[in-house]
């Protein structure tokens, strides 16, 4: 394989170089020093470590939140694209503005406002608490706030896509017979769908490491709202590094493996169609 | 009838996109929309598809009337310029598209997928994707999808505008093959004329929303009505003439007619002459030419373009000051020029150079049948006569119309005297301002050779509705061919208002009714114009002062076979200045029982226009 002239683009070697420079000192070296850190403690202390019952749980509940509610602004996130794009109304465009809010907010100040908002006291929390439904301080809050960081990532990602659904489509199978409910689930949807799936997993790898936001609202109960990122928080607290860098390992492990069988699947769906074409 | 339009309109933020287009389509035929861009086509064609509703107005499909019913129960087949494929479904599922949406058994649909994908030449592609198609058989895969459900009718939308020439002419021959072979009626909108001929069975022409003329290709493109279809379809010289008992006279050059041409009651009067440019012939001096003289003049520009020559001639005398309106180059607007396309044959008989001076004749010219030819500012002054001649409605009609204002100082319009007459009698419509002795000065340029009037107040701007009242049935041809005129260059809605004298009474009324079904038959017949109509009753003067009012943007055309008509029913109106724009056709009642000159080309049969020369 040769790295010359890969294209007639100038400036292949360099813009290479600076990405490899780049990706290395922000994302590879780091990520390799924690798994050096991990490799300082023994076999078996690993294995104790992320096999830990309290850590098992914090696994189940961080993944488990966060696929919950990556789905939750999938159809939420999808509603509101559509919104925005299709219905022209007052106040338009402040709530386009709005939805970016999630990203530029300090997730502490979300976590804080969601605590504040949904205890058994908040302006939410003192009506749910007669059904029985407590949302702070349980996995219920989590969702709620993995929920609200990750709404953007998925209306921002859906929404150019629909933009570019030409009426021509819709018209054109309108006047094949179809209706508008057969119209969304066989035309719109389908051209849709590789954007609302970027804006899932982009929302959902968002959910896993978030950290800030979830602290106040979780309530910290060890096997009941104790999240990974905050175990890692924990360990680290008690100096043991190697410890919080297993944890660490262990997140990665199972993040990527989670992210790599959508970009899978991503990729299966659109060779799928070229496929067929042979 | 296979498609029936009747009196559609659609608005488009209060104005008219569509107006007023009635349409019939015969079973099988293939019709062709044919317009520039923004002349409500392709909003039209979607109204029929049921994509767009209608604010006024009928569609029939097959005898049914489907106004109100949803694009998906209309069954028709619509075919888009950018194609509209499905790019994640394959060309198979794409033409089963229909079919899937009905419940149809695989089986079937199988079936009916190989029928098509032979019927548009793509077999075995059943399994591709679209985006692995060229743009043509893209096309065609829309083409075939578009028919899966054996729709009533077959609509195309500039089906071709996205494709290369060769690849067009190919797509051209198959949609045709297509048509014949299903025997589908087919209405396609395009903007190139010479896809409008290929195709057409019949074609329409539209601008500003109006249906203006229809008809089959080579009767369209040898007789237009309108200048708008005489220049949009192929190349067209435009010439102010005379028309003389002699015949047709360019400024002093006469030229003569067809014995059949029939004169205005002997009356001389201003007409435009199409002149196309492959009608007209060269030669080194006058007798030389076979054909009618028109002129002398210089070869300008040269352009050899394989089969033809097309050249541009400038004429130094004859037509030249025949005043020619427009030779398709507007640049060239104070200049006369004509455009000359001539064979290969022709070039070898007589080879032209640049700067060589010939001379001009003309194998065909044809006389529009537009009662509206020219405008003439007429002021007391000088200054207020150019002022006038540079006003922005009456610039906008005359660029639209593709003519051209001349101004003319008539002192006596001051003080407009019965005994004084004008130097020479007014050709064209006179254009005044509004001002206070309004009645007056039209009197006194209506007695002088003026058959229309129009009175512009200063703010006039281009109307929205354009009223039109005649004070008796002697002016309602000349009034409905002035009104077609107009309207065919406005984009306004045409509204006749009849008014009966009196009171209402009700052994009036029918009278009243059958003289507005009447006025629009008349008009939809021989003028191919859609109006509304509205009964009124009391003085004719007041309840068009209840109708107009203070409005700038309207517009009044009002026809009178008498000076003294005008005199006594609308002298109140005309007292003092009017805020509106007035149109006031005026022809003296007894010269229309000789000749109803204005009848039109239409009605006479297609004979009496020609002034077939040679």
């Amino acid at each position: 394989m040769s790295f010359r002239a890969p294209s007639i683009l100038p400036g292949f070697g360099i813009t290479l170089g600076f990405s490899t420079f780049f990706l290395s000192a922000i994302v590879l070296i780091p990520l390799a020093a924690l798994i050096a850190k991990t490799g300082t403690m023994g076999w078996g202390d690993f294995v104790s470590t992320i096999f830990d019952a309290r850590a098992i749980a914090s696994y189940r509940l961080t993944f488990g939140a966060s696929l919950l509610a990556a789905t939750l602004n999938g159809v939420f996130g999808f509603i509101i694209a559509w919104t925005l794009v299709r219905y022209e109304f007052p106040g338009r465009k402040i709530i386009d503005a709005l939805i970016d809010m999630p990203f530029a907010l300090p997730t502490a100040v979300s976590g804080i406002a969601l605590t504040a908002v949904f205890a058994h006291n908040g302006w939410f929390g003192q009506y749910l608490a007669p059904f029985g439904i407590k949302v702070a301080y349980t996995w219920i809050g989590i969702v709620v706030a993995l929920t609200l960081i990750g709404l953007p990532f998925v209306v921002r990602s859906v929404q150019p896509a629909l933009q570019e659904v030409q009426r021509d489509l819709e018209d054109a199978a309108e006047t094949l017979g179809a209706g508008r409910f057969y119209i969304f689930r066989r035309i719109i949807f389908p051209t849709v769908m590789p954007a609302l799936l970027t804006g899932f997993t982009m929302a959902f790898a968002r959910a896993i490491g978030e950290y800030g936001s979830v602290i106040f609202i979780a309530g910290n109960l060890p096997m009941k709202t104790e999240i990974t990122p905050l175990l890692i928080v924990i360990k680290l607290e008690q100096f043991d590094y190697a410890g919080a860098a297993a944890l660490g390992f262990m997140m990665l492990v199972i993040s990527f493996i989670m992210l790599l069988s959508i970009n899978l699947l991503q990729a299966w769906g659109r060779r799928r169609h070229v496929a067929a074409g042979r | 009838m296979s498609i029936t339009l009747d009196q559609v309109t659609k608005r488009y933020q209060g104005a008219p996109v569509v107006n007023d287009v009635s349409l019939e389509v015969a079973q099988g035929e293939f019709f062709v929309l044919l317009g520039p861009s923004g002349s409500g086509k392709s909003t039209l064609l979607r109204a029929i598809a049921g994509l767009t509703g209608v604010d006024h107005g009928r569609i029939a499909l097959h005898g049914q009337d489907v106004t109100h019913v949803s694009a998906r129960q209309r069954g028709v087949g619509l075919v888009f310029q950018n194609y509209a494929l499905f790019k994640h479904m394959t060309v198979g599922e794409n033409i089963e598209f229909a079919l899937r949406v009905r419940h149809m058994k695989a089986a079937d649909r199988l079936k009916r997928r190989r029928e098509l994908l032979r019927l548009v030449a793509l077999e075995g592609m059943d399994d591709r994707l679209p985006t692995q198609l060229s743009g043509g058989q893209q096309q065609r895969v829309a083409v075939a999808r578009a028919l899966a459900h054996k729709p009533q009718v077959l609509l195309l939308d500039e089906p071709f505008g996205a494709l290369d020439a060769k690849i067009r002419e190919e797509l051209r021959r198959t949609i045709r093959q297509v048509q014949r072979e299903l025997k589908i009626t087919t209405v396609l909108v395009t903007h190139d004329q010479e896809e409008a001929f290929a195709l057409a069975d019949r074609i329409g022409v539209m601008n500003l929303g109006r249906l203006l003329e229809s008809g089959k290709p080579d009767e369209l493109y040898a007789r237009p009505a309108t200048r708008f279809v005489a220049t949009f379809l192929g190349a067209a010289n435009l010439l102010l003439a005379r028309q003389t008992t002699q015949g047709i006279r360019f400024g002093s050059t006469p030229v003569r007619a067809h014995p059949t041409d029939k004169l205005d009651g002997g009356r001389e009067h201003e007409v435009v002459a199409v002149l196309r440019p492959e009608e007209i012939e060269l030669a080194p001096t006058r007798d030389a030419l076979r054909t009618n003289f028109i002129a002398n003049g210089v070869v300008e520009e040269l352009v050899f373009t394989g089969a033809l020559e097309r050249m541009r001639v400038r004429m130094t005398s004859g037509a030249a000051e025949g005043q020619l309106v427009s030779s398709g180059a507007e640049n060239h607007a104070s200049s006369a020029f004509l455009d000359v396309t001539r064979t290969q044959y022709e070039h070898r008989a007589f080879p032209v150079t640049l700067q060589q001076s010939v001379a001009v004749g003309v194998r065909r010219i044809h006389v529009l049948p537009t009662p509206l030819s020219s405008y003439t500012a007429c002021a007391s002054g000088p200054e207020a006569a150019e002022r006038l001649a540079r006003h922005p409605f009456l610039a906008e009609l005359a660029a639209r119309m593709k003519t051209r204002i001349a101004s003319r100082v008539e002192p006596t319009l001051a003080a407009p005297d019965r005994n004084v007459a004008a130097s020479t009698p007014i050709s064209g419509v006179a254009v005044i301002a509004t001002q206070n002795n309004l009645l007056q000065q039209s009197e006194w340029l209506l007695q002088n050779g003026a058959a229309e009037l129009l009175v512009l107040p200063s703010q006039a701007a281009p109307p929205q509705r354009v009223l039109i009242h005649w004070a008796d049935d002697s002016a309602r041809r000349s009034t409905l061919a002035v009104a077609a005129s107009v309207l065919r260059h406005v984009p306004a809605e045409a509204v006749y208002l009849g008014i009966l004298p009196g009171a209402a009474d009700d052994a009036q009324k029918p009278l009243g009714v059958r003289a507005l079904l009447d006025a629009r038959s008349e008009a939809q017949s021989v003028h191919g114009l859609e109006m509304r109509t509205e009964l009124h009753f009391g003085g004719a003067a007041e309840a068009l002062n209840r109708q107009l009012g203070e409005s700038t943007d309207q517009m009044l055309i009002l026809g009178i076979s008498s000076l003294q008509q005008l005199r006594d029913q609308f002298g109140a109106m005309l007292a003092s200045p009017v805020p509106y724009s007035l149109m006031i056709v005026y022809r003296p009642a007894k010269e229309l029982e000789v000749n109803p000159r204005l009848d039109g080309i239409r009605d006479t049969g297609g004979a009496g226009e020609r002034a077939a020369l040679s």
